[in-house]
């Protein structure tokens, strides 16, 4: 048959975001497919440059939309680092109680649109708007919704407020409720067992060195998490047990991994994982200062180095690359985004061979998400 | 005088039926999917999403606009069929908002687009999504909503913005 | 630190390896370390010393097995840079390697893929470099757009 070319993006519902597809099909086989990005590019690397080291924080959580508070979190520690600071014991497990939340928001919210992909409508309209309950959580915590500015260098902004660990374990609870419907609805349902299995399989051998990262590799089998590996802030007191692929809780094993269903239950069950290191963070809560005393802001100045850290995200890996000559402006700062592996190369590379039916539901079970690719 | 009353149940039928275009331009697009669905669901005001340009009433601009984008949306936006109105989201389609210096955004929407109504903050909450909802259906509703006759009757000036912007001009004069 | 044993050189950094590294050895240095344990490709930055009038490139990588990261850096002159590419050893440097292209005019010989990836019909110089002004370019382009001009009458 005659091979054809296809575009989809970036006005299109099949891909996660403002961002474009180019495919060539043979029948409804896709035999090419290259990735085409650009249109969120605003320079954030560029600005943050001609702006001072404080004027960059409501900066950086832009980067990531649906889950800012790891950039935020990223950018803060190696600031921290660079200045040489210690930061209060409380500040710490509060950022931990702010980014497992942001977590499961960004799960919920990459589940909904995963299921949306799939035909099944019914779990968009449940998970967002349970998501919402988690917003109205930062809300009470930070002021905002969407971008909270909440993680500072030196701490958090503000403490945390004394009824709020009751709201948040109300809510975690009807999480946990929730998830036994959501069950019903994708991830014991038999629509979700004909599509998935076995779609959009990353070589198993090949996913370290492609830069695969996050849950996408722990669904190829590697139990690799940086909240593990390199812990930051108090992951190290917390206890969790990284999930991957063989060990998937009660949920069937239907396939030999790497495949978007497995990507999906490994989303599926970090959820609980989240859930329980929020329980585990806001009992062991120590009382005590939640920031330290910053210098004047326009006349601060940090000193010379490099500074690298990495935070794991719902996407994967984060890394902030952060140069400073000692001048009261940043030299450098450059961003590592999960979607930056996962969207271009290996997407341009598991896509070849793929069904069109599936084109989207793969998309969205790597959980691609364009503003992190060109920031 | 029929076609005036024939105007008036046309904007009334039309009011009541807003179809969105579904078209993520920017990160305001993380305040729809709440609008869209259980919460703040706002099919009960008669909207809803679509895929395609040819059959939508309505083109949010979510956020910011960079050079690139803005290409792809003068061409939905030529698309769409009469009547169609523009909403924009957030501080950044109306001065620049935080990206006032970035070389890659356009900072002024209306220079590019007729826009029907401005929604502000960074994000607008679904609230105030909600709200501009309303507002662009009380505006359909008294005939004030007509930024698309002003895209035909300033065509021309329009064009001349978009092509600046996209950089056509500035190419030539380097000698590209 | 493991990354310094292997290559013989280096210095510990905030408890990363920083390896200084020629423009020819540096294929040989990723190489050695790749196979070495250091399986993870992180990142490749580029920073520009202005004053010093050089690039800098930076390789980061990561090991799983001695849980190390490793950056190594590359000192390139600002006039006429180029590098080799070095996507054969890990893919995904294809797309650094073209954003860094793009943005820093940087060349890497060997790479078939060095089209336009963020940017769309651009003319200046490449926007990433600290001699090009964003500001004076936003002000330039976006604010000598001239805004619609209405005629008063009908009130459309």
């Amino acid at each position: 048959m005659k091979e054809y070319e296809l575009f989809i993006g970036p006005q299109h519902p099949g891909v996660t975001g403002n961002m474009m597809y180019h495919l060539w099909v043979d029948g409804d086989t896709v035999t090419k497919a290259e990735c085409n990005v650009g249109y969120l590019h605003r320079g954030f690397e560029k600005l943050m440059e001609s702006r001072n080291w404080m004027q960059n924080v409501p900066l950086v959580c832009r980067i990531c939309v649906p889950e800012p508070d790891v950039n935020e979190m990223a950018y803060a520690m190696a600031v921290e680092q660079l200045m040489d600071w210690e930061i209060p014991e409380r500040a710490k497990y509060i950022r931990v109680v702010i980014l497992e939340l942001a977590r499961i928001a960004a799960y919920l919210m990459s589940i909904g649109s995963y299921a949306g992909s799939l035909g099944i409508y019914t779990l968009p309209q449940w998970a967002l708007g349970d998501r919402d309950y988690f917003l109205d959580i930062f809300e009470q915590l930070t002021g905002a919704r969407v971008y909270h500015i909440y993680i500072w260098p030196g701490g958090v902004r503000w403490d945390m407020p004394e009824k709020l660990p009751g709201l948040i374990e109300k809510t975690l609870s009807y999480t946990e409720k929730r998830l036994k419907l959501y069950d019903d609805v994708l991830f014991k349902n038999r629509i979700f067992f004909d599509r998935a299995v076995g779609i959009g399989k990353i070589p198993k051998g090949k996913a370290i060195e492609w830069g695969v990262t996050g849950p996408n590799l722990r669904a190829c089998g590697y139990g690799y998490d940086i909240r593990k590996l390199e812990p930051y802030a108090v992951y190290d007191d917390m206890d969790f047990e990284v999930i991957k692929y063989p060990e998937l809780g009660d949920f069937d094993v239907l396939s030999d991994g790497c495949d978007a269903y497995t990507r999906m239950i490994v989303r599926r069950l970090e959820i609980e994982q989240s859930i329980s290191i929020v329980r585990q963070a806001l009992e062991k809560m120590p009382e005590g200062e939640h920031i330290i005393k910053h210098p004047n802001w326009l006349k601060w100045k940090v000193p010379p180095g490099y500074a690298f850290k990495r935070v794991e995200s719902s996407k994967g890996e984060y890394g902030y690359f952060v140069v400073s000559d000692g001048s009261n402006k940043p030299v450098r700062i450059h961003v590592r985004g999960p979607s930056y592996t996962h969207g271009v190369n290996v997407a341009e590379t598991i896509l070849k061979g793929a069904n069109m039916a599936d084109v989207s539901q793969i998309l969205f079970s790597l959980d691609v998400c364009p503003p992190d690719i060109e920031r | 005088m029929r076609y005036e009353e024939w105007n008036k149940i046309s904007r009334i039928a039309s009011r009541k039926s807003l179809w969105m275009l579904h078209f993520c331009t920017g990160c305001g697009a993380v305040e729809l999917p709440p609008v869209m669905t259980s919460r703040y669901d706002m099919e009960r005001f008669g909207m809803g999403p679509m895929a395609t340009p040819r059959q939508a009433d309505v083109l949010l601009i979510t956020g910011y606009l960079t050079v690139k984008t803005l290409k792809r949306v003068v061409n939905v936006y030529e698309q769409m069929q009469s009547p169609k109105y523009v909403i924009s989201f957030g501080s950044c389609p109306i001065n620049g908002g935080m990206y006032w210096d970035s070389y890659n955004t356009v900072k002024r929407l209306d220079r590019y687009l007729p826009v029907d109504v401005y929604v502000g903050g960074c994000m607008p909450r679904p609230e105030g999504v909600m709200n501009a909802f309303l507002e662009l259906m009380k505006l359909i509703d008294e005939g004030k909503a007509r930024g698309w006759e002003k895209y035909q009757k300033y065509y021309e000036q329009y064009k001349r913005n978009q092509k600046m912007a996209f950089g056509f001009e500035r190419g030539k004069n380097e000698g590209d | 630190m493991k990354a310094i044993e292997i290559i013989g050189k280096g210095e510990e950094m905030h408890g990363r390896a920083y390896i200084p590294s020629g423009r020819e050895e540096a294929g040989t240095i990723i190489k050695k370390l790749k196979e070495n344990g250091f399986a993870h490709f992180v990142m490749l930055s580029c920073v520009d010393w202005i004053d010093k009038n050089e690039f800098e490139l930076v390789y980061h990588m990561w090991s799983y097995e001695h849980k190390e990261h490793a950056m190594i850096s590359v000192r390139l002159p600002r006039d006429n840079p180029s590098m080799f590419s070095m996507h054969e050893l890990f893919p995904q440097i294809e797309t650094y390697e073209r954003e860094i292209h793009e943005m820093y005019g940087i060349d890497f010989e060997g790479n078939s893929r060095l089209t336009p990836f963020l940017l769309e019909g651009w003319h200046d110089t490449p926007p990433m470099r600290k001699d090009f002004d964003s500001k004076k370019f936003a002000e330039d382009v976006f604010d000598s757009i001239p805004e619609i001009k209405e005629e008063e009458d009908e009130g459309i």
